[in-house]
């Protein structure tokens, strides 16, 4: 762990993505107190006012404040993020660990059943989904999640099924260890290095999906305030208010960069292969 | 950056720019007359490029009510008679009509019009038309603006007589509805319906439809009117994104697009470019379901209508370019009240309070706002509506639905509250008797007033001009103080147009009226 | 092989059934159908309990499902509700859009990642390589669809610019056709640049460590012979695999920049068709995305043996 550390400090571009998802992490959490105004509350004298001193960013098409918006929305992008990855990483990891584990049939099931989910294409399995369970911010949670289940769970099958083939755990087998105990102590610390690259990956797929799903009208419903949602309805007064969209898509960008900084860079420290 | 990369950002740079020079020769060649040569001083090819904001869904009059179908098979149909330019009915397939009485209408056929098949059109035509409108299984969206005909009988090849089951002022307005058109029998027994063919005696020909992408139109040569239309060629392009279309339309691409307010805002003073605008016959509507609990006691509908701004709403949602309105579009003329004077409309906070206060709900109550995901206006009104409302407590949560599922949301009556978008159509009775009535097929409010219900069917069989206008004055004042709907505003409507068209006018009641336009 | 590859076709039937049955029932949970908003305002009961009829809408669901099943077993996708166009040939004339779109893309995407990914390898940690790293993972962070209207908007403006509009295909007017399709190209390229960037410049990193590579350059060759002859080969199985993958997400995944684009390809038949309700449309659609790309995967699989001699398949 230490040494985890060590690398991750020597490694200055996963550094920077961690010191920037850890400000967004701050920025949700502290949201009440960093935003001056409610991400809702409408100034309707003050519609589509540049960057101020008052309105920091600027405001929107109903006089909101943006910069309380992004602000917001940090919490509701990073929760988006958060959950949606945590329920694939969570089936994935289940139905992975079972699959790879036992094999024979019942890997069978299991595989296919997430090669069908896999056939679909991301966006429109997510679309299908929400258009079933109508558009909400829970289900937009579950849509992502549901779309990154056979991600997860190919995943972790292929890495239970190579540390399987190790000889302790052949040996530990043998002498009849029970599969819960040998799942939870020899395998699950030996798959975690892919997993958790996967996570940081999955968690930048996931806001960028909020955004594709809110720019169709199917995302977070208004008027919370998600970055996707933001940045949709920015689209129609970019031209004369660019404000409206430079801000929302700069906090984005900004997230997402960070997220695939330090999962590239966690890639490489946790990559044995690559150890010098 | 290294050499290698350098290079091949160059390259790149490289075929992306000469990509775009092509572009710029290649601009005025169009489809299927690529041997005109541009010559300056010759005259332009008569092809107008309309950007279309939808996909037609599908090319059957009697069967697609879609904006997007609408705007292309008026061009291919005609009906029996039309709207001038000041919504006066006037001929079109008719010459002229008469009526023996009030409950019989005769008209007399244009003679030698002809199909686009080259068949003549008869009133064997007419008949068979109406009568598939009225066939059950057609299923046709219009059928319940002509349930009052009782029957169709052809006195000849250039004359027909409609008998009605009773007196039915709104009956010749109904006749200008595009969906009203003659087709050819023929043309519809070979294909089994016409989404995907279009044989009418339009000015226009259907040519091709490329899905998702463009429907392609040609000058009908034997059009009645001799002189009409003045362009060779129409084509509609499917274009769903609005920046897409505003770059279209900036760089020539396409010759004319409707555009919302913001971009409408933007491209009036550009060069090259003219934005036509014109009030519609729409208004935004908050639709109540009478039987909620809650929303079933008239105070509170009330307390809800003071308590919004609507001048507020045009502000914001159409950049202050939407009328007040009632039921009736404002710019249906005379038949329009004036609403600003209407006590409910006053936006007095303290009134809505002491109304909600009375009806027992001094504390405010949680309710749902449903609308459709689909169009950018709906949400925002919706949004606005939130904030208005919560100043006298009522906490409002927001429901975005998709289009498809928001049609169904209001036929099965499933909504608490509704926000959407009507049309007024084109004669009041639509507005106050088919959205209004106990038994209106369009009132999915769960509304019913006996009083009122009398009312507008009164103003259905009075045939007399002022006395149904006093009728439906009277309509129209009643549905504002029982607010079974709030009405909002009725938004101008925008069209962005390039210079070379000539002889463009929108009007409210065809916003695309381009039989006189030229290019140049 | 050839048993390998017959497996793998076999196993590719129950996928592509399971496909069908949940996309065919997942379409009917959702609330609306096509009869409603075909009428829109206009619904009166009557009218919409004849369109549901005329559809078989009102026939129990299996039913459905089986007659719709039998006939995409005989190569009959059936009729769209909306416009009554049959399916089929409609899916192929729009995929042969996407289609080249994705091919455009990716190869957008490989002319500008390949090469930097490489140097990138190469000079592990040096500033060049932190550049390269930086600039492909904004690529990647960009949401495609701001990108697209940022640069319609700035090249409408600044250059006057427009795409053409009206679709024509390669084979009618080439030029036309690849000014339509090179700015969304663009913009699916640059936001796939980053992952096959990354993928090489980690292959190529792999490759370089490995024993061969120091025997050959043990042996006193060249730099560039021991990159262009021996890493380069090696290290274009994972490259492929993952052009293989993004060519799969790709045609499922052009949906929002065909909206912006006007193109009129898969996605947006699915699109619409999910918006109008029109499951016929969307079912034959789907199913058709998911057979290609279960079969594209397939053969990356069968390429990455072929190029592997390494990997050898029951």
């Amino acid at each position: 762990m230490r040494e985890f550390v060590q690398r991750l400090i020597d490694d200055k571009i996963g550094l920077i993505g961690f010191i920037g998802i850890l400000v967004v992490i701050i920025i949700a959490i502290f949201a009440p107190l960093i935003a001056p105004y409610a991400p809702d509350k409408m100034f309707t004298e003050h519609v589509l006012e540049g960057p101020s001193g008052e309105f920091l960013f600027g405001t929107d098409q109903f006089g909101r404040d943006i910069f309380s918006r992004i602000v917001y929305g940090a919490q509701v992008s990073l929760k988006v993020g958060l959950i949606a990855v945590g329920i694939g990483a969570t089936a994935g990891l289940i139905f992975g660990l079972i699959a790879g584990y036992f094999q024979g049939k019942v890997d069978q099931v299991i595989m296919r059943v997430m090669d069908v989910f896999f056939a679909f294409p991301d966006i429109l399995l997510a679309l299908t989904i929400v258009a079933v369970l109508g558009p909400s911010l829970t289900n937009t949670m579950i849509a992502i999640g549901v779309v990154f289940t056979p991600v997860f769970t190919r995943l972790v099958r292929s890495a239970v099924m190579s540390v399987k083939e190790n000889e302790y755990l052949t040996s530990a087998v043998a002498i009849g260890v029970h599969p819960v105990k040998i799942i939870a102590k020899h395998i699950t610390p030996n798959i975690m290095a892919p997993f958790i690259v996967q996570i940081t990956l999955a968690l930048s797929g996931a806001i960028l999906t909020e955004a594709a799903l809110s720019f169709l009208g199917l995302g977070v419903q208004p008027p919370d305030p998600s970055w996707g949602v933001m940045l949709n309805a920015s689209r129609t007064y970019m031209e004369f208010a660019p404000w409206t969209i430079i801000f929302p898509v700069t906090a984005i960008v900004f997230t997402i960069f960070c997220f695939n900084l330090l999962g590239d860079s966690l890639r490489d420290i946790l990559d044995p292969k690559l150890k010098r | 950056m290294n050499k290698k990369g350098f290079i091949l950002a160059f390259l790149f740079a490289s075929v992306m720019a000469l990509l775009i020079a092509c572009s710029d020769n290649s601009n005025t060649d169009e489809p299927g007359n690529d041997n005109d040569s541009n010559n300056d001083g010759e005259q332009a090819e008569q092809v107008l490029k309309i950007a279309n904001d939808q996909e037609p869904a599908g090319l059957d009059p009697h069967k697609t009510p879609a904006h997007s179908s609408v705007r292309i098979y008026s061009q291919v149909y005609s009906g029996l008679v039309q709207f001038d330019a000041d919504m006066n009915v006037v001929g079109d397939l008719a010459v002229d009509w008469d009526q023996p009485d009030d409950q019989t209408y005769v008209f007399n056929l244009r003679e030698g019009v002809k199909f686009h098949n080259d068949r003549e059109m008869t009133a064997e035509d007419v008949k068979y038309s109406f009568e598939r409108i009225l066939d059950e299984e057609t299923a046709s969206h219009i059928a319940s603006y002509f349930s009052n005909v009782d029957s169709i009988e052809v006195l000849g090849d250039y004359q027909i007589q409609f008998n009605l089951k009773s007196a039915d002022a709104t009956f010749l307005s109904n006749l200008t509805n595009a969906s009203a058109a003659v087709v050819a029998k023929e043309v519809v027994e070979e294909n089994g319906d016409l989404q995907q063919v279009a044989v009418g005696t339009g000015p226009f020909v259907f040519e091709e439809w490329v899905p998702d992408n463009r429907v392609v139109l040609l000058k009908n040569e034997n059009y009645y009117d001799e002189n009409l239309p003045k362009l060779d060629q129409v084509i509609y392009y499917t274009m769903k994104d609005e920046a897409a279309r505003m770059s279209a339309i900036r760089t020539g691409e396409v010759d004319l697009t409707t555009v919302s307010a913001q971009s409408a805002d933007l491209i009036k003073d550009q060069e090259g470019l003219e934005v036509k605008d014109y009030q519609s016959l729409e208004y935004s509507y908050v639709g109540f379901n009478n039987e909620h609990e809650i929303l079933s006691n008239e105070k509170v509908r009330q307390a809800l209508s003071l308590a919004t701004n609507r001048e507020s709403v045009a502000d914001i949602v159409w950049g202050g370019d939407a009328v007040v309105s009632g039921p009736v579009a404002p710019s249906m003329g005379d038949w329009a009240i004036d609403v600003t004077e209407h006590e409910l409309y006053s936006n007095n906070l303290e009134k809505a309070k002491e109304l909600l206060a009375e009806a027992g709900y001094e504390n405010g109550f949680d309710i749902t706002i449903t609308t459709a995901s689909t169009y950018a206006d709906m949400v925002d009104t919706a949004q606005i509506l939130q904030q208005q409302w919560a100043e006298i407590g009522v906490n409002a949560e927001i429901k975005q639905i998709e289009w498809g599922e928001y049609i169904d949301t209001w036929v099965n009556k499933t909504a608490d509250i509704l926000v959407g978008r009507n049309g007024s159509g084109t004669d009041p009775d639509r507005a106050l008797n088919y959205f209004f009535h106990t038994e209106g097929s369009a009132n999915v409010w769960n509304f019913s007033n006996a009083d009122y219900d009398e009312l507008v069917t009164k103003g259905k069989t009075t045939v007399d001009l002022a006395e149904r206008k006093a009728i439906y004055d009277q309509a129209q004042n009643d549905l504002l103080t029982l607010s079974p709907n709030l009405f909002l505003v009725s938004p101008m409507k925008y069209v962005a147009v390039r210079d070379s068209v000539e002889g463009f006018t929108p009007y409210p009641h065809d916003g695309e009226y381009i039989l006189e336009v030229t290019k140049k | 092989m050839y048993a390998y590859i017959l497996r793998r076709l076999f196993m590719l039937i129950p996928v592509l059934f399971g496909v069908s049955i949940v996309i065919f029932f997942t379409l009917r949970i959702i609330p609306g159908d096509v009869a409603a908003t075909i009428l829109g305002t206009d619904a009166t009961p009557q009218a919409l309990a004849q369109l549901r009829e005329d559809f078989g809408l009102d026939q129990p669901l299996y039913q459905q499902y089986f007659s719709w099943m039998g006939g995409v077993l005989t190569g009959d996708f059936g009729e769209s509700m909306r416009t009554g166009q049959e399916v089929l040939p409609d899916i192929m004339s729009r995929f042969a859009i996407t289609f080249e779109l994705t091919i455009l893309s990716a190869f957008i995407s490989w002319i500008i990642a390949i090469p930097l990914g490489i140097i990138a390898g190469i000079k592990r940690n040096s500033k060049t390589d932190f550049g390269v790293r930086i600039i492909s993972l904004l690529g990647v962070s960009v949401p495609n669809f701001a990108l697209a209207t940022v640069l319609i908007l700035v090249l409408s403006l600044s250059f006057s610019y427009s795409p053409p509009v009206g679709y024509v295909g390669f084979f009618e007017d080439p030029i036309t056709n690849l000014q339509i399709l090179l700015l969304p190209a663009i913009v699916l390229g640059t936001s796939m640049a980053g992952a096959v960037m990354r993928m090489t410049r980690s292959s190529i990193l792999e490759i370089l460590r490995q024993d061969f590579i120091r025997t050959i350059r043990a042996k006193g060759a060249k730099e560039r012979v021991v990159i262009f002859n021996h890493a380069l080969r090696n290290a274009m199985i994972p490259i492929l695999t993952i052009i293989g993958m993004q060519i799969g997400v790709l045609l499922g995944g052009t949906v929002i920049i065909e909206q912006i684009f006007s193109l009129p390809g898969l996605g947006q038949l699915v699109l619409t068709g999910i918006n109008q309700r029109d499951v016929i449309v969307v079912q034959g659609a789907v199913l058709f995305i998911a057979f290609v790309f279960v079969i594209i995967n397939l053969i990356v699989d069968i390429l990455y043996s072929y190029l592997d001699p390494r990997i050898t398949y029951k």
